[in-house]
């Protein structure tokens, strides 16, 4: 747990101290917003178009988002310090699966706020529940998205690859997201929601535990 | 020995495809309600059965090598995760002649299409992945990785895409726990193409996989060689 930690304190000190994910992530989902609403037209208003919004900044941001903490390790060769270190491979998992989750999260909490200001959307507990959603879609997207980036940073073209193999693993808490963003907008009954909810909840942990395991099989020699 | 069970896996594929040719065409009766296309029903879910099968043993291989560590597993799994592709690639495209007369449409969004259709873009990714890491050491293992890291994936795919919608016809098992072949010459048809695609995919198999053996063969000898030279050349010196 200490390693865990220490770890991702070493990756959040220097996204601060200016690698610059977080902005270029936010700014890049801002980016896929504006080009949604370009796409859609000005005033669009359906739940299905604002949930759509949503979680295509999702799967854009996090598949940019996914291998930054890994691929900062590759450029120097530091990922050998880091296994050589007496740290388990999987707390290395955990530590780079937090500062993934953590990238994703803020570009997905900004583009939340922008959608609801574009949408018209109140600011009520119905972003909040939207927020927690969202939340649970960028834990799975960061669970697998870190597995499959200590694969993608290996070969010639990884920042390719990575949408290649994440973004089709992602459809069933794609599926689930969107189905469950849409009955929250609508204000569907709780019982609606929760069947979505399930799914991406299982894929949540199934990934989490799948990176968990499979991690030390990619990131070492 | 290996080119003598090839080869009459071969002969065994001409000459089933060949009845079962006979058998769709000239002896099943056409189905009463959607007419001459069911015929293509006969080869559509073999085609299914063997993308399943397949890919099963795509992830398989993976996880043996994972344990075992042996080159060989790895050369399984892509034989039969390339293979796996092509029979998921007929799949759709026979689904899709199926669904033109009869759902009026080239595709839609069903459940089991959706599925088949990810299941294609997950091997589609992993075939890429193997081509674009062929010069990695390791690909043997992100392959194996990213194979597992997908199968575990289809039953969560299979729920979430049937809880999403479904029209698909189910024919082999209805709710009421019937299936829809009414003539027994249609199981037997069936039964039939299903038998030649299953000696067709393990004729296929065990060619694509002799290859690539002998591929990593080579590989490993061309490797050794260069070791060798190293060393004589350190001695040389």
């Amino acid at each position: 747990m200490g390693s865990i930690a220490a770890i991702l304190r070493k990756d959040l000190t220097l996204e601060v101290r200016g690698a610059g994910s977080t902005i270029s992530l936010v700014v890049f989902s801002i980016l896929v917003l504006t080009v949604l609403v370009i796409a859609f037209g000005p005033s669009p208003s359906s739940a299905e178009t604002a949930a759509g919004t949503l979680w295509v900044a999702l799967i854009f941001s996090g598949a940019l988002g996914a291998s930054r903490a890994i691929a900062a390790e590759r450029e120097d060769g530091a990922i050998y310090a880091l296994l050589l270190s007496p740290v388990d491979t999987g707390a290395i998992f955990a530590a780079k699966f937090a500062a993934a989750f953590i990238f994703i999260g803020v570009a997905e909490a900004a583009a939340l706020v922008l959608v609801a200001l574009f949408f018209g959307l109140d600011f009520s507990t119905t972003l909040l529940r939207l927020g927690a959603i969202l939340l649970l879609g960028a834990f799975g997207f960061a669970a697998i998205g870190t597995l499959l980036a200590a694969i993608s940073t290996r070969t010639r073209i990884g920042d390719l690859l990575l949408p290649l193999l994440v973004i089709p693993t992602f459809v069933p808490a794609l599926i689930g997201g969107v189905k469950a963003t849409v009955a929250v907008l609508s204000r569907a009954p709780l019982a609606d929601v929760a069947v979505w909810l399930r799914i991406i909840i299982a894929f949540d942990i199934l990934y989490a535990v799948a990176g968990y395991l499979l991690f030390d099989y990619v990131v070492g020699e | 020995m290996n080119q003598r069970i090839a080869n009459s896996l071969g002969l065994g594929t001409l000459a089933l495809i060949v009845t079962s040719l006979w058998m769709v065409f000239l002896y099943v009766p056409t189905e009463a309600d959607s007419g001459i296309v069911q015929r293509i029903f006969y080869f559509h879910v073999p085609c299914a059965w063997i993308t399943f099968a397949a890919f099963g043993l795509a992830a398989l291989s993976g996880a043996f090598y994972l344990w075992l560590g042996q080159q060989l597993w790895d050369d399984l799994g892509y034989a039969a995760a390339e293979i796996g592709m092509v029979f998921c690639t007929l799949v759709l495209a026979t689904g899709s002649i199926w669904a033109k007369p009869i759902w009026g449409t080239w595709w839609t969004w069903d459940s089991r299409l959706t599925s088949t259709f990810i299941l294609w873009l997950l091997y589609g990714g992993y075939l890429v992945l193997r081509n674009l890491a062929d010069d990695t050491p390791q690909v043997a293992r992100f392959a194996a990785v990213f194979g597992l890291a997908a199968v575990i994936d289809v039953p969560v795919i299979i729920i979430s895409v049937r809880l999403w919608r479904t029209i698909h016809p189910a024919v082999l098992l209805t709710r009421s726990g019937e299936h829809g072949l009414q003539d027994p010459r249609m199981i037997a048809t069936l039964l039939v193409s299903g038998l030649a695609f299953a000696v067709m995919f393990a004729w296929l198999l065990l060619l694509r996989f002799a290859l690539l053996r002998t591929h990593s063969r080579v590989f490993a000898m061309r490797r050794e060689l260069a070791l060798l030279r190293l060393s004589s050349s350190r001695i040389a010196v």
